[in-house]
């Protein structure tokens, strides 16, 4: 016969050691990825993770389509950032073709990328904000981010798929009228986005969830060859618009923001801050657009060759490699997107974390999973 | 980070003074390393040149092998480059170098079918589990 202490004794060693399956639905995460975190009581021992559940075989289809194609299927890897991939991959084409894209056209391609780092960052701001229980925030900065998606909408068409890039330059051109109503726009949003630094620096409950939460040493991050604001959050300062400047970065120069701290605080603080630099370029750009055409026309075959093409993301480095055969179709794209190495920085956040923090954690990343599986 | 530097550390540590490199576009040179020699090139790189950060691997098959492509960033791109053959697709692990490189081999070894010497967890990471079909980046596979 087994006595209640025996029982009461079994009960708590498996409890010891208890697997949580988190994904690959889950309401957690906003798109499926699998992961199983271990948990000892309430503290996170180890935690492994699984990908490919919106895998789309995108780098395959590549090679089966023409580069005028691929642009309408490279726009939707992933659904926050579409206009980085367009343009990573446009200027790989524009190199092996050597083309030389206006000056106009470069402008306009760096607005929207700025414009699309702006609404990533105010969705991202919003998906933390729901996780850890600040639905008010999550609605603020969802109705503000709608002010970045409504002038992409009309330069472009689309809200998130903006098919603005075009091999050769862009497809878009912005008149006086419009030109004056962005600016205003731009105005509003900046001093929202204020109150949101405000609120990340000094919201002491908004600190209490965030603050030394998921650590990252610089050392981590350059072991797992982490990027973007994950990156820069722990104090490694890397940004391709600054380090290997493409489109009109060259003429705009951008004020890299770092921290040291490594938490999801220290994200928090780098995105809201890099928003504000966004929301400058964007002035920037606008008030210093030049005049003539946007486009060159390109070929439609593209001569033999390779290239690697870099370009930041609002999640950081994302890379394309392109060999071509010299036919219009592509012979490999190779694509790598900066949730990838992100994600592989989650296991060691996650150890000795609370339960109860997975959700910072997790946001804290600003995971993409589409753009990792590709 | 001087690429002459590179070149010239990578020559004299693996005493290999035919290494060439080819420029390729956008600011990026690539260089081409025998599959036996790749992990001593790369310790090189991290060890003796601070230089760690390993964007991805590449992996493609042009008709006469399998070539993988180490992007590695300096301040510029360095891209080194090596073949295995269809016989034998092997290449040692890069894992006790750069944790990173996790992802990016267990992606090459289920999209081609390289197995990476010494890594312990090879996936899949983006295939599904039943997939019983050859490596879906392979010429000759079933997909054409």
């Amino acid at each position: 016969m087994i006595g209640t202490a025996t029982l009461l004794s079994e009960s708590r060693m498996r409890m010891d050691r208890v697997k949580i399956p988190i994904g690959p639905q889950h309401p957690l995460l906003k798109e499926p990825l699998a992961f199983q975190v271990t948990a000892e009581g309430e503290r996170i021992v180890e935690s492994t993770l699984r990908l490919g559940y919106v895998h789309r075989g995108i780098e395959r289809l590549c090679q089966e389509r023409t580069y005028v194609q691929n642009l309408h299927l490279l726009e939707r890897v992933c659904g926050i950032c579409s206009h980085v991939h367009t343009t990573t991959y446009c200027q790989a084409a524009e190199a092996l073709l050597g083309l030389q894209v206006p000056l106009r056209g470069l402008y306009l391609r760096t607005l929207l990328c700025e414009l699309e780092r702006v609404h990533s960052h105010l969705l991202w701001f919003g998906v933390l904000a729901e996780n850890i229980g600040f639905t008010t925030i999550f609605m603020h900065a969802w109705r503000d981010r709608e002010i970045a998606l409504d002038i992409m909408e009309e330069l472009s068409g689309g809200r998130v798929t903006h098919a603005v890039n075009v091999i050769g330059g862009v497809r878009i051109d912005i008149g006086e009228a419009q030109f004056q109503t962005i600016i205003s726009r731009l105005y509003d949003l900046e001093s929202q986005v204020h109150g949101f630094l405000e609120l990340v620096e000094q919201e002491r409950t908004f600190r209490a969830r965030t603050r030394d939460v998921g650590h990252l040493s610089a050392e981590q991050v350059r072991q797992y060859c982490a990027v973007g604001p994950v990156a820069r959050a722990s104090g490694v300062d890397v940004d391709v618009r600054r380090d290997a400047p493409y489109a009109a970065y060259n003429r705009v120069p951008v004020r890299v923001i770092t921290n040291d701290r490594g938490d999801v605080w220290a994200r928090a603080m780098v995105r809201a801050q890099e928003t504000i630099e966004s929301l400058r370029l964007c002035h920037q750009l606008l008030i210093g657009l030049p005049d003539g055409p946007t486009a060159v026309r390109a070929p439609r075959r593209v001569p033999a060759g390779e290239v690697v093409s870099r370009a930041e993301a609002p999640r950081g480095e994302v890379i394309y490699y392109i060999r071509s055969d010299g036919s219009d179709q592509p012979a490999r794209v190779k694509i790598r997107t900066p949730t990838l190495p992100s994600l592989m920085t989650l296991p060691d956040q996650l150890r000795g974390v609370h339960t109860a923090d997975i959700s910072s954690v997790l946001s804290g990343v600003d995971l993409c999973i589409a753009c990792a599986d590709r | 980070m001087n690429f002459d530097l590179v070149l010239e550390s990578l020559r004299d540590a693996l005493l290999l003074p035919e290494i060439e490199s080819r420029p390729v576009p956008i600011d990026e040179r690539f260089v081409q390393i025998p599959p036996e020699r790749l992990r001593e090139a790369v310790a090189v790189l991290v060890n003796n040149l601070e230089l760690r950060h390993l964007s991805t691997i590449t992996g493609q098959d042009t008709g006469q092998g399998i070539e993988l492509l180490y992007h590695f960033w300096h301040g510029n791109g360095l891209t080194l480059c090596t073949t295995v053959p269809y016989e034998k697709p092997t290449v040692d692990t890069l894992m006790a170098l750069i944790p990173a490189a996790a992802f990016y081999e267990a992606e090459v070894t289920e999209m081609l079918g390289v197995t990476f010497v010494g890594n312990a967890d090879p996936g899949p990471l983006f295939l599904p589990d039943d997939w019983d079909g050859d490596p879906p980046l392979r010429k000759q596979n079933a997909h054409g």
